[in-house]
């Protein structure tokens, strides 16, 4: 890296920082826990303008669309966005991610223009992937696309889509060829959550938020025009856009672990107990605090390493997803030692702020919610399988069924 | 890191991996495999990597040193190169130069000087090591008095250089010849067949010339303890990546219930879990390296990251090849027990792994 570019680089860390400090909501913590859903969706589309305002929003867009900060720029963002504890893009995670990575990768220009600004201007999207007869074995999914001239006519069941309450478009996968195998009878739709036929039921999940939601379709219809990709390449777009987001997310929530996480479960550690001792003046605990800095640290540098290879083109078929998994374990053992540490007054933490990252500093929540991480997005057993044959080139298990 | 660096790293490593195919334990059947030819070594450039090119060096740093420790521990060599490069060369680096440091630098990269240094004495675990030699101003002259046991290749050393505390309470090094009377050295009995540790007793008189002064001696002892644990965490780093390539190949043609084990997902999980475990081991090597390189002041820290990572992750992973590999890896014939008892020396060799997170815990710091 030349001197130039670090100059550059520490003069945009110095706008970041006074940016920060004058716009990261005091307090927003205590406010934002035990709040309504609707306080919730507010704050979080008030938050997101803010940082568009100031050209954080979307970060890894192309410029062209509203972005166009350098890989080692965003670093320099979530850095100090992690480090000012700001609040987190919840809401918008789906679309500023999937959305625009899928409509960038594979969608037309209509597609594009259609729905990047309108995201901009705060459309809200959620992912109708996962059924209940396919999680893991998410090319089974039986949500059916049949065509009628320029129109799909769509009936199925949907799972865990998260936000759905308050989102505006899905991304949809669904079978449009019942006959073909079943990774090539797939597609891609942008579907209009306003369309008639779509009935959303929120899950309670075990935090007892309810962030996911179900998906009913009965006779829904989508304009073929919402088609993304070619008609039954569907599962192979999805593979695609899922691969293209992961570098930037992961660097985001692995700089907040770092930052945020990290550093609150030090503070824990320092808290005295009514005694007067400390976790931190125990040497296990210390030794156990080591062994998790390491683990971030070294989880940070892949993030990073991820994100350049992703920008040189030389990233290997399964980088992500060696992240992904250090990432959810790294999570969880570390929302895990955040519980032990606090002991029983973390149990009487009843609810964790919204719009914070996954480690909020209300341990024994945040542990449960690590789970959020080690099972979707293909579970920490489907990654390894992963990493096991198109990582290691290991055989494949013989197949059963069709 | 820059393309450019990258692909001369690629180079070096193939060329290594290359020369040092023979070298390997399945190449001796089973058994540790012969010692590589220390001639061709310096012939390669491979002990002056990092001399100044003025004294016959080839002015690289630690990261190009570091390519050729991954592939020294990939084969599990006998080679002396902790004791003369590592430790040795870096050492004569460290030291106010003279003509006498420039001339036994040049003998060291020419391969006709081994060397080794005793930082401190090995069985003590302590990061970073305290000097176990002291010179005293006597009637006669200094006189060094002390011992140290774990000093590597101190047997095979044409000369030993000894981190010693001076009256002053100053870190030097002396020099003094092994075999010499009053300086003894004993080899340790090994299970580890690839290393060679060795005591050393000191309890001579020696002339002032032979007392060499760091040129920073403040940070110098610390300096050339991290290159010590960096550079057996880097072996850590080649000897799991050998043992999850062999791992994977045996997987995939052993069959087991009509199908290849690897096929299975508790044999196929485990294989993912090495590399993600590498991985890991491999950004934080990275990281310990660049700081090295940069001479960042945080260096130490960085260094005690990889070292108490890689210590525990590679005997992890080298265990897991072994338990894959079933019957015939606990085999001596499999020579997989060859890196494996590697694997473990490394890990107390410069510190523990909890030793060096002792060292990192001074520093953790609350808001």
């Amino acid at each position: 890296m030349s001197p130039a570019t670090d100059t550059d680089l520490e003069a945009f860390r110095a706008e970041v920082r006074n940016w920060c400090r004058a716009n990261v909501p005091a307090g927003w913590r205590g406010a934002q826990t035990g709040v309504s859903d609707d306080e919730f969706v507010s704050f979080q589309k008030a938050w997101f303008q803010q940082l568009r305002r100031a050209g954080y929003a979307v970060p890894h867009w192309p410029a062209e669309w509203g972005g166009g900060l350098s890989s080692a720029q965003q670093m320099v963002l979530y850095q100090e966005l992690a480090a000012h504890d700001a609040p987190r893009l919840v809401l918008a995670f789906v679309s500023i991610h999937h959305a625009a990575s899928t409509l960038l990768a594979a969608g037309t220009d209509e597609q594009r223009r259609r729905h990047l600004p309108a995201i901009l201007d705060g459309e809200i999207w959620c992912q109708g992937f996962s059924e209940p007869e396919a999680g893991s074995d998410l090319a089974a999914l039986r949500t059916t696309a049949r065509r009628h001239g320029d129109t799909f006519v769509v009936n199925g069941q949907k799972v865990w889509a998260s936000g759905a309450l308050h989102a505006d478009w899905c991304l949809l996968l669904a079978r449009t060829d019942p006959d073909a195998p079943k990774r090539r009878g797939i597609s891609y739709f942008l579907l209009d959550m306003r369309t008639p036929g779509i009935d959303v039921r929120p899950i309670r999940q075990a935090t007892g938020e309810s962030h996911f939601c179900e998906m009913f379709l009965t006779d829904v219809e989508i304009p073929a025009a919402d088609l993304v990709g070619p008609e039954n390449a569907g599962w192979q777009v999805a593979q695609e856009t899922l691969s293209a987001e992961r570098g930037m997310t992961m660097l985001e929530l692995a700089e907040r672990l770092g930052h945020a996480g990290f550093g609150w479960l030090l503070d824990a550690c320092a808290r005295p107990r009514p005694d007067g001792g400390r976790p931190l003046d125990d040497p296990v605990v210390q030794d156990r605090l080591v062994e998790l800095e390491i683990e971030v640290t070294a989880l940070r540098r892949m993030c990073r390493h991820l994100v350049e290879r992703h920008d040189t083109g030389g990233a290997g078929p399964v980088d992500a997803s060696i992240v992904k998994l250090h990432y959810s374990e790294v999570l969880q053992r570390l929302t895990d030692f955040g519980a032990e540490v606090v002991g029983l007054p973390g149990q009487t933490v009843l609810r964790k702020p919204v719009s914070s990252g996954w480690e909020s500093g209300a341990w024994v929540l945040d542990f449960i919610s690590s789970w959020e991480w080690t099972i979707p997005g293909g579970s920490s057993e489907i990654q390894r399988t992963i990493i096991g044959e198109r990582g290691l080139g290991l055989p494949r298990e013989p197949a059963v069924g069709p | 890191m820059s393309g450019g660096f990258a692909e001369l790293h690629d180079e070096l490593r193939a060329v290594a991996r290359d020369l040092l195919a023979g070298s390997a334990p399945t190449a001796a059947g089973g058994s540790a495999g012969p010692p590589v030819d220390w001639s061709l070594l310096a012939e390669s450039g491979w002990l002056g990597l990092e001399a100044p090119e003025a004294l016959d060096g080839a002015g690289a740093t630690f990261a190009e040193t570091a390519v050729i420790l991954e592939e020294l521990g990939r084969a599990a060599a006998v080679a002396p190169y902790l004791g003369t490069v590592v430790l040795g060369v870096g050492a004569l680096l460290l030291a106010e130069p003279t003509s006498a440091r420039d001339d036994l630098l040049r003998r060291a990269v020419a391969g006709e000087a081994r060397l080794a240094v005793a930082l401190g004495d090995g069985a003590a675990d302590a990061v970073p090591p305290v000097p176990a030699f002291r010179i005293e101003a006597t009637a006669e002259g200094h006189r060094l008095t002390g011992a140290a046991g774990f000093v590597p290749d101190a047997c095979s050393a044409h000369e030993l250089l000894l981190v010693a505390t001076d009256p002053a309470g100053e870190p030097v090094l002396v020099g003094v010849v092994p075999g010499r009377s009053g300086v003894e050295v004993d080899a340790q009995p090994l299970l580890d067949a690839t290393r060679e540790l060795a005591t050393v007793r000191a309890d001579v008189v020696v002339p002032a010339d032979a007392v060499w002064r760091f040129a920073d001696a403040r940070t110098a002892p610390g300096r050339l303890f991290d290159r010590g644990a960096l550079a057996v965490a880097c072996d850590g780093l080649g000897l799991g990546r050998a043992m999850l390539d062999a791992t994977v190949a045996y997987a995939s043609v052993r069959r087991q219930f009509g199908r290849p084990i690897g096929s299975f997902q508790a044999v196929k999980h485990a294989c993912a879990d090495m590399l993600v475990q590498l991985t890991v081991a491999e950004e934080l090597v990275g990281a310990a390296v660049e700081a090295v390189v940069a001479g960042d002041p945080q260096a130490g820290r960085a260094v005690s990251m990889a070292a108490a990572h890689v210590g525990g992750a590679a005997v992890e992973v080298v265990g897991k090849a072994l338990q894959l590999h079933g019957g015939i890896g606990y085999t001596w014939e499999s020579g997989i027990h060859v890196h494996l008892k590697r694997a473990v020396l490394d890990r107390s060799l410069f510190g523990s792994p909890a030793a060096h997170r002792r060292r990192l815990a001074a520093s953790l710091a609350p808001r």
